[in-house]
């Protein structure tokens, strides 16, 4: 029973491993959907017109709720996508990297193409900041 | 039985496959039957904590005579009253909403929810039996498996990328009930929970650098020959941890429910079970983002740290060392719920501008910092746990004095306004005493004569 070997033999990634995903998400289906059918099945149903309003406090509801939002929110989302897909792309070599580091002749190599690709999202991040993207006041 | 129904199950059931599917029926059940007593357990602290009782009442009698002798029991009937209730009230929707996605925002929450805790391995490597199973009389052959939901060599990617989906049942919450509270709370929940996806990632990732592999069982061992990773990277542990908080919307993050802005946030038009979904959702993600941190910087199922005791280490595969790992393990999950407990009834909700701003302009280039800097402490080779600690010791020391440097932006400057009596533009005087000479009159102690105004 030594150390890792044990462990990269025994998960291998065939499709076998994830079987066990696809009980738990029949499963968590279930628990979900049977939940919602029981309590429309057991609980009272009765509707009216002063029921079916939005709640606003007691007050009567003034307009829709679908309407235009803080532009901040977009912005919000769309520097969101940069980021995230940039972290996306590192965990690759986050994983490989300590090989890459310890035994490789190139680590110095893929160290600079890491920075430099972070680099890239540091301008990304200083033009948002310059342009207020992250004032939220 | 045919024979080539036989062969097919053969195939199948693999005795990971069964240890799997055991583990992962024993912990929804743990996890559901917690999550319960979870909110027992967070009604009662809270209690305590403001110097009241808390629930104390509801016993297990059912109101029967015979069983009268079970009245009380510190009130640990509440969980079951509760969910006996959440079933039997109306499960009601306002008649503008979009039905659909009103039904469908609680089931896409709380599915991604009972799934992430899969990859978490509970018990780690378990030396098993070969044995036969009884009634169609199928071989198993023993060996070393995962005591695991799912032994999957992605684990960590797994997890990141089930817990995220949880963002869409927010946000069809809160749109589809067509209520400006739910609209603005799902807003907000939406922005600070992708807000607070970076630096989760980039902390993790931090992390990751060190361990080399994201399969949830190597990264113990890595923890296990080199000390836990929240010895050598607490700034990623402290910032993994305000993520998970702010990823579960839990105090002081949870402005997405701030009752006195918000009412209820995205389920403020939810009754009954689909109410309960959300609610049980936030408490399961709880206990996933428990399990994750103690499975990322807290050495998973080991006692110790830096001691390889015979019941927790990695290389015993005994079963009574697989009940301990899975103690072991539960403990902390139950300890670190509970300090998340704590802070939300210790500490005061952040304003939402200061929830944005701490994400953007501090959590994440400390992120990035963290990473770049482990990133050149593993190229140079020094990946120990004091030099780890001396790095972090830095990144502070020169956050604390760059912080001197920064460009301060009062967000709570007053701005001064036309007509106000508080802060009136320069110039300008606004007077609001009253005019009428009777309104004076009647308040003969504070000013009895009327006076030219």
């Amino acid at each position: 029973m030594d150390g890792l070997t044990l462990v990269t033999t025994l998960a291998q990634s065939n499709i076998a491993a994830y079987l066990p995903i696809m009980v738990i998400l029949t499963m968590a289906l279930t628990f979900a959907i049977g939940n919602i059918v029981a309590t429309k099945l057991i609980g009272p149903s009765r509707t009216g017109e002063i029921k079916g309003q939005a709640y606003e406090s007691g007050m009567n509801p003034i307009g829709t709720a679908r309407k235009r939002f803080n532009v901040r929110f977009f912005l919000i989302a769309m520097v969101f996508l940069v980021f995230d897909v940039e972290v996306v792309f590192l965990y690759p070599w986050a994983d490989t990297f300590t090989d890459l580091a310890t035994g490789g002749k190139d680590a110095a190599l893929w160290l600079g193409r890491i920075l430099f690709f972070l680099l890239t999202t540091v301008v990304a991040y200083l033009y948002g900041f310059r342009k207020g993207v992250f004032r939220f006041d | 039985m045919p024979e080539f129904i036989t062969a097919q199950l053969e195939s199948l059931l693999t005795a990971q496959f069964i240890v799997s599917v055991v583990t992962i029926l024993l912990v929804v059940h743990v996890i559901l039957l917690t999550v319960a007593y979870l909110i027992y357990v967070e009604r009662k602290l809270s209690a305590y904590i403001q110097d009241r009782l808390g629930p104390n009442r509801v016993g297990f009698d059912f109101g029967l005579p015979f069983l009268s002798f079970l009245k009380g029991c510190l009130g640990l009937g509440q969980p079951l009253a509760d969910g006996l209730k959440f079933l039997l009230k109306e499960d009601y929707a306002p008649s503008r909403v979009d039905k659909a996605l009103f039904t469908l925002a609680p089931i896409i929450i709380i599915v991604p929810a009972l799934m992430g805790f899969v990859i978490i391995p509970w018990g780690g490597v378990w030396d098993m039996p070969g044995f036969t199973i009884p009634i169609i009389g199928i071989d198993v052959a023993g060996g070393p498996v995962h005591v695991t939901g799912a032994a999957v060599n992605v684990g960590i990617i797994y997890l990141l990328a089930i817990a995220s989906l949880g963002v869409y049942g927010v946000t069809l919450g809160g749109w589809a009930s067509n209520s400006k509270f739910s609209f603005i709370g799902g807003l907000r929940a939406t922005a600070q929970m992708i807000s607070y996806e970076i630096p989760l990632g980039l902390s993790l990732l931090a992390a990751l650098l060190l361990t080399g592999t994201v399969m949830p069982e190597g990264i113990i061992r890595y923890q296990a020959d080199n000390g836990w990773l929240i010895f050598s990277q607490p700034v990623a542990a402290v910032i993994f941890f305000m993520a998970i908080l702010a990823e579960a919307n839990r105090a002081p993050f949870d402005n997405a429910e701030a009752e006195q802005e918000l009412v209820g946030g995205y389920h403020t038009e939810y009754s009954s079970m689909r109410f309960a979904l959300f609610f049980l959702a936030e408490y399961a993600h709880m206990v996933t983002s428990s399990a994750f941190f103690a499975l990322m910087f807290l050495g998973g199922y080991q006692l110790l740290p830096f001691v390889g005791d015979p019941l927790t280490s990695p290389g015993a595969v005994s079963f009574w060392a697989v009940l301990a790992k899975f103690g072991v393990f539960m403990g902390k999950v139950v300890l670190l719920i509970a300090f998340m407990m704590v802070i939300r009834w210790t500490l005061p909700r952040l304003r939402y501008d200061q929830v944005m701003t701490l994400a953007w302009q501090s959590v994440i280039p400390i992120s990035l910092i963290v990473v770049v800097a482990t990133a050149v402490m593993i190229y140079l080779g020094h990946t120990g746990v004091l030099p780890m600690l001396g790095l972090n010791l830095v990144i502070v020391l020169g956050i604390l004095v760059a912080q001197a440097f920064m460009p301060v932006t009062n967000t709570n400057a007053k701005l001064p306004l036309y007509g106000s009596r508080f802060n009136p533009v320069p110039g300008e005087f606004v007077n609001t005493r009253p005019t009428d000479p009777t309104a004076l009159e009647d308040r003969p102690e504070q000013g009895t004569a009327p006076r030219a105004v």
